[in-house]
């Protein structure tokens, strides 16, 4: 969002960007935090190679254009990933090699002013990082990675969405330990309460167990799951159960979240080392993450980045129910799910292909009608609320008007009554979608269908 | 000897020469280098080499990409470095040049063959000119660099081509001038431009992977280096 010149001298800075950023006051210097910002990152990480690699090589073909969703809907040339990344490539030509200092010294070229400052806070999130285009890419540029390190050096400047920094600061820093501020008391009553519902409709005596020690699994979701997926919990809960399988809750940290993915490095790693901390205060063998594809992807890739050892294992609970499936243990009745239902793929899980075919078998041993979108699986489209925008209210217009567009579309056309997807973002997103374009489909977990039809 | 020629086997063309192969080869150098750092220092150590292979190699003949995402363009573009490697590197003019200036070449493709890339060549270059001049993405996307690297593709893709006919209307010493000195130019700004990918490539995808790998700790010394021992408040 382009700010009016009076807008700039106000206080209330926090209206500056398209989303909520807290510490209105501190609006001026960007440029110079963010580049100090920027030179400690390239200082204390693995950015600085790629970055220098990206810059010397970019062949700004514009290709990926093409397979941006948010650039197809918007026409807005900003939004062509290679554009933004420049942005960022730009910045590290002009202040951190020699030949671009020299440049700009002969040229005069502009110094980091205060408009590119906000072109970056805008278009890094406008990116939901869904790294589709990084397909399409001859070279294999990796735009996603460039609106990742962009969002780091930018919250460290101070710009980051407030709607993500409060859950952290609650997860991290506050007294319930999660970024739905559940309260452990409120936790317990609600597995009461799931217990009871699965008692009352699934007729079985269902554990939800916390803090045993020495299991298999300790099992982390999405914390969002506990107040507003009851279905998918219990549809993990009954699949645990059938198959025998000893798992536990933990009740000092039990938040699968990490939005340090979205925007911080260091955030991501004080999370991986909760996580990793309760895992092993409980002795749990593996950590098993619930339908959730940013919780999924942080935890398998950083687990073992952070923790320092690979005696870590992070599966997700869709390949344990596959494992299941195809073992035989579980018994998914026929013919309960009639509607015709479709999959949609969550970018942090599928683009890499770790699950892309499991949740798809699962689904075709009892639904009789699925059918798919195109394109789906590695080449899916993005919910359009990725990277953490579905939580940021704010960007409510931005999501349905442009990123989800072309979800909503290809939902339409599918002609399914149900799009079932693994992942509490991706849910919202679709909800909201759903509203919007008034669709006539239920978005609902891989899970609540497997609840639905399960035998205990 | 017409100036061309002596230009192209005299020392000037062997300097350029020098500063186009060590260039690059430094550039390879480096990169390696940083990857290993790189590596060294992640957290995690498991790359799925196999996977980027695969990716990376089946982009060397991008036969199943080319359709997918701005198609014309794209033909284009594949014709134009299919032409500008095979001709570059195999026509016997060129070859004779090279034996000349470092005392040994290689097998040469058939004239006819090469006039067809030549061509095929010429067409892509001016199409992706065209594109970078007038279709909006590409407008918005394109650098003064961009444009001039195609200008020069060019212009020695039809001085070369003319060159060989019977009925180019130019002066021959002076095309061929004209050719000799823009070929110089390429190889020059090759290593100090985009043109880098041509030894690069098979490094980027290697380096996204790579990249995503992070550091341990580099997150907290990040914030000990901008605000000191007593950090940030979240
Ligand atoms: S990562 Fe996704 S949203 Fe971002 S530029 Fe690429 S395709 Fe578009």
């Amino acid at each position: 969002m382009a700010d009016s010149p009076s807008s700039q001298s106000s206080p209330m800075t926090h209206h500056k960007y398209s989303y909520h950023v807290e510490n209105a006051g501190e609006g001026n210097h960007r440029a110079e935090k963010f580049l100090s910002a920027f030179a400690a990152i390239l200082r204390h990480s693995n950015y600085r190679f790629i970055v220098e690699l990206f810059a010397r090589t970019t062949a700004r073909c514009g290709r990926c254009a093409a397979s941006c969703q948010v650039y197809q809907a918007s026409n807005d040339p900003r939004d062509i990933p290679c554009y933004r990344t420049q942005l960022l490539l730009d910045v590290y030509r002009q202040y951190f090699t020699s030949s671009g200092q020299f440049r700009s010294r002969i040229l005069g070229e502009d110094a980091l002013s205060e408009a590119k400052m906000d072109e970056m806070a805008e278009c890094f999130y406008r990116c939901m990082a869904c790294r589709r285009c990084s397909i399409d890419c001859p070279l294999g540029l990796d735009h996603g990675l460039m609106t990742h390190l962009g969002r780091y050096i930018l919250s460290e400047a101070g710009i980051a969405p407030k709607g993500l920094v409060v859950s952290v600061r609650e997860q991290l820093e506050g007294a319930t330990a999660n970024t739905s501020a559940i309260p452990l008391p409120a936790l317990l009553d609600n597995l009461e309460f799931l217990k009871d519902e699965l008692r009352e409709t699934k007729g079985a005596s269902v554990d939800f167990p916390v803090d045993q020690e020495n299991a298999e699994y300790i099992f982390f979701p999405a914390v969002s799951d506990y107040l507003m997926e009851a279905d998918t919990l219990m549809g993990n809960a009954a699949v645990l159960h059938a198959t025998g399988t000893s798992w536990t809750i933990g009740s000092q940290y039990f938040d699968g979240i990490n939005y340090g993915l979205f925007y911080n490095d260091w955030i991501l790693e004080r999370i991986i080392h909760k996580l990793v901390g309760e895992a092993r205060r409980l002795k749990a063998k593996k950590v098993l993450v619930g339908e959730c594809g940013h919780a999924a992807r942080s935890a398998r890739q950083f687990v073992p980045t952070f923790a320092g050892d690979q005696n870590l294992p992070v599966v997700s609970v869709l390949e344990l129910t596959w494992q299941a499936v195809k073992a035989g243990k579980l018994r998914l009745k026929p013919g309960v799910i009639t509607e015709r239902v479709t999959y949609h793929d969550p970018c942090n899980i599928a683009r890499s292909g770790w699950i892309v075919d499991q949740p798809r078998e699962i689904l075709r041993s009892f639904v009789s009608d699925f059918v798919e979108m195109n394109p789906h699986g590695r080449e899916n489209y993005c919910c359009g609320g990725g990277s953490g925008l579905v939580s940021l209210d704010e960007t409510h217009d931005f999501r349905m008007k442009v990123s989800g567009k072309t979800k909503a579309e290809q939902i339409r056309a599918s002609g399914a009554q149900i799009v079932a997807t693994p992942c509490a973002n991706c849910k919202k997103q679709l909800r909201e979608l759903v509203d919007y374009y008034k669709l006539p489909v239920q978005i609902v977990g891989v899970h609540d269908l497997i609840l639905r039809a399960v035998e205990l | 000897m017409p100036t061309w020629l002596t230009l192209a086997k005299g020392p000037a063309f062997l300097f350029v020469l020098a500063v186009f192969a060590l260039g690059l080869l430094r550039l390879i150098v480096l990169t390696v280098w940083d990857i290993l750092a790189a590596v060294h220092r992640a957290g995690n150590r498991r790359m799925p080499y196999r996977q980027i292979l695969r990716q990376t190699l089946s982009w060397l003949l991008p036969v199943n990409h080319l359709h997918r995402a701005r198609p014309a363009y794209s033909f284009a573009s594949f014709g134009l470095h299919v032409s500008i490697l095979l001709v570059g590197l195999f026509l016997r003019n060129h070859l004779d040049i090279l034996q000349a200036n470092i005392g040994f070449a290689w097998w040469s493709i058939s004239k006819p063959i090469l006039d067809v890339l030549t061509l095929i060549g010429i067409a892509g270059a001016a199409f992706l000119l065209l594109s970078r001049i007038y279709v909006m993405s590409s407008q918005r996307l394109s650098r003064t660099s961009d444009y001039l690297l195609l200008l020069l593709l060019l212009n020695i893709l039809v001085s070369g081509y003319l060159a060989g006919r019977d009925w180019n209307p130019i002066p021959y010493d002076e095309l061929m001038l004209f050719h000799v000195l823009n070929g110089m130019a390429l190889l020059l700004v090759a290593p100090f431009s985009k043109i880098a990918h041509c030894v690069l490539f098979p490094f980027i995808r290697l380096g996204a992977e790579v990249a995503w790998h992070l550091t341990p700790r580099g997150g907290s010394e990040v914030i000990q280096t901008l605000h000191g021992p007593q950090g940030r408040k979240i």
